[in-house]
């Protein structure tokens, strides 16, 4: 899986864990992994600009765009790690109400 | 596992989620928002731009890819085997991901540079060792249709029942192009490439037959990522069914093309493996590491 710089602060295996127990087609779980992805990845970004100094946006965008995998971005969330965390965390345990919800005879 | 799930209603609500959170995110930051117009990417798709990064070469030499999961053990617990069975999906989409911006529109040959990329690809995510040109021997084509062969007979009286898979598919009436396919596995994962159609088949046959008797390829089916090693032990399809390669019943079960009119376009190239250490079947993970994923720091 390619690197996003934020992505040992974000354990989505819970959400792939859940979604192994049930009997899914590889594409199928694949489209709902993308899924999830996406949204964390909406929720995590909100969450980082929200708390980044507006005047640092840019340049913060520009780099994270040039290589989302570049640790030295860790620099500008070091303040707010754990707001990113309690983001992700929150977002997990939707996601995985949303599966249970799902789940046939629920 | 086993248990039933509405995905139709989980898909819909995780999409409705994901779209939500998107117009949160530019709503609230409308230079973000503007930003990301500029660069024609959508926030959601930042792990597919950093894969298109790295088939682009941009990233080269400095590869970060997740930490390494080591393969289950016997004594694993459930949650590690579902996190380590999760991870090759991943690996799929991402060689699906990259393949999209390296194949060519058209179903055709590919050219070098094409050739080097996704060898390169296979390498970093796989380990493999896949080339579109061994010991100066290549194939005319290495993207085209692959479609469904029969069972190929390992002894003489063989049938399709004592293949006990797939047995729907039936057994060929005839030997393949190599003969007797004994070797079990060597069976169950072949194809048929086009040797007739190589431009000097006529004046170096011989050669030819031995090169590629039972010569093992790697497979991609690129509309899922699925890579599989697969040895050649039949000739053909004719040109005239418009196929290029032929996939035995398990070849095309395990890529996922073994529906609908079956001729799916596959990237065929061989493997560049003269200790034969890499075992024929379905690929799941780096074969050089063992893990799920491979790290190369910079």
């Amino acid at each position: 899986m390619t690197k996003i710089f934020y992505d040992h602060l974000v354990v989505r295996e819970e959400v792939t864990v859940e979604l192994d127990k049930y009997s899914l087609a590889r594409e199928e779980k694949e489209e709902l992994i993308q899924l999830v992805d996406e949204t964390l990845h909406h929720q995590i970004l909100n969450t980082i600009l929200t708390h980044l100094p507006k005047e640092k946006h840019r340049e913060f965008l520009e780099k994270f765009h040039k290589a989302p995998h570049d640790e030295s971005l860790l620099e500008y969330i070091k303040d707010f790690e754990e707001e990113i965390i309690k983001t992700a965390k929150k977002i997990k345990s939707d996601l995985l109400s949303e599966i249970k919800t799902s789940s046939r005879g629920h | 596992m086993g248990k039933q799930l509405n995905s139709e209603s989980l898909r819909n609500r995780l999409k409705l989620r994901s779209f939500a959170s998107e117009q949160k995110l530019l709503s609230s930051h409308v230079a973000a928002a503007q930003f990301f117009k500029e660069k024609q990417l959508r926030p959601g798709k930042i792990r597919e731009h950093a894969t298109r990064l790295l088939t682009s070469g941009i990233l080269a030499g400095s590869l970060f890819l997740s930490a390494p999961t080591l393969l289950p053990s016997p004594s694993a617990t459930p949650t590690e085997r579902a996190v380590s069975l999760a991870l090759p999906l991943q690996l799929n989409q991402q060689i699906k991901s990259a393949l999209k911006f390296v194949l060519p529109e058209q179903i055709q040959p590919l050219n070098s540079d094409q050739e080097t990329k996704i060898s390169q690809i296979l390498e970093q995510i796989y380990g493999l060792k896949a080339v579109a040109s061994l010991e100066n021997n290549k194939l005319n084509t290495d993207y085209g249709r692959m479609g469904a062969e029969q069972h190929l007979p390992r002894y003489p009286g063989d049938t399709a029942e004592a293949h006990g898979e797939l047995i729907e598919k039936g057994i060929t009436p005839g030997l393949g192009g190599w003969g007797y396919v004994a070797d079990v596995e060597t069976e169950k994962y072949y194809v048929a490439v086009q040797t007739l159609y190589l431009p000097d088949w006529k004046q170096r046959t011989q050669y030819y037959v031995d090169w590629y008797k039972f010569r093992r390829v790697v497979v991609v089916n690129p509309a899922n990522g699925k890579v599989m090693v697969a040895a050649v032990a039949d000739a053909g399809p004719a040109d005239w069914t418009g196929k290029h390669f032929g996939g035995s019943p398990e070849v095309m079960a395990y890529l996922g093309i073994n529906y609908g009119m079956q001729n799916h376009p596959v990237v065929l190239f061989f493997l560049d493996d003269p200790e034969k250490k890499i075992p024929l079947g379905p690929i799941e993970y780096n074969v050089k590491t063992g893990n799920p994923v491979l790290i190369n720091k910079a």
